[in-house]
């Protein structure tokens, strides 16, 4: 029998045992609500080797399954909202607030823990830069987008 | 990565988003991505790695850039 990419990723869990405790420990201490709002389109075609893998489905049980984690995480789905250049993408937002700060592709691999990482600082409530970092960030004169291309390995 | 969103959750200025290279290879291809992280701002790719707070700092608000 073959088994598809989708298949096969459809029943890897998205976590290991250990990890996923550790998450639990990290989503239990966030100071503030975050939602995963999951944006959903038409995808560009990725490179040679991603097979049938449905990157759409995929994010959504990435973020629904990190939201089975922690009471103060949420997660929805919306088909091409306003303002999302690039599908799949997932908006991190505090409180429900669109503050900036976006995943664009499916966060799998090593970069599962960027997305952890994301909810956990959005679930903070105070900044975690160094004092010197938030003062030359409040002397930013005019809006800055900063895109960090990524790769899963 | 994690820097890039503290800045974004730190100031309503900044926007970060993460893009992952091998589902968006056009736009990859006209970034010139070959190695990451690679950190764009406004659309120009700036530079390669990750960096201490301190450096990247300087280098996303263009001080002391070297």
């Amino acid at each position: 029998m073959t088994v598809c990419n989708a298949v096969r990723l459809a029943r890897m869990p998205l976590l290991r045992s250990e990890e996923e405790t550790k998450v639990r420990d990290w989503f239990a201490e966030l100071e503030r609500p975050v939602e995963l709002l999951i944006a959903l389109g038409p995808e560009e075609t990725p490179r040679a080797g991603s097979g049938d893998v449905d990157f759409g489905t995929e994010m959504v049980r990435v973020c629904e399954g990190l939201a089975e984690l922690g009471e103060r995480v949420t997660c929805q789905v919306e088909e091409e909202p306003e303002g999302f250049p690039r599908f799949p993408s997932v908006s991190v937002r505090p409180d429900g607030r669109d503050v900036g700060v976006r995943y664009d592709g499916l966060p799998w691999g090593y970069e599962l823990g960027s997305l952890v990482g994301a909810v956990v600082e959005a679930g903070r409530a105070e900044p975690t830069l160094r004092p010197d970092s938030l003062a030359a960030l409040e002397g930013l004169e005019r809006d800055l987008a900063v895109d960090v291309f990524v790769t899963p390995t | 990565m994690l820097l890039a969103f503290r800045c974004a959750l730190a100031s309503e200025r900044v926007s970060t988003t993460a893009i992952e290279a091998n589902e968006f290879p056009q736009l990859s291809q006209e970034l010139g991505v070959w190695a990451v992280p690679r950190i764009v701002v406004d659309g120009e790719p700036r530079w390669d790695g990750a960096v201490p707070e301190a450096e990247f700092l300087r280098r996303l608000l263009g001080q002391n850039w070297t």
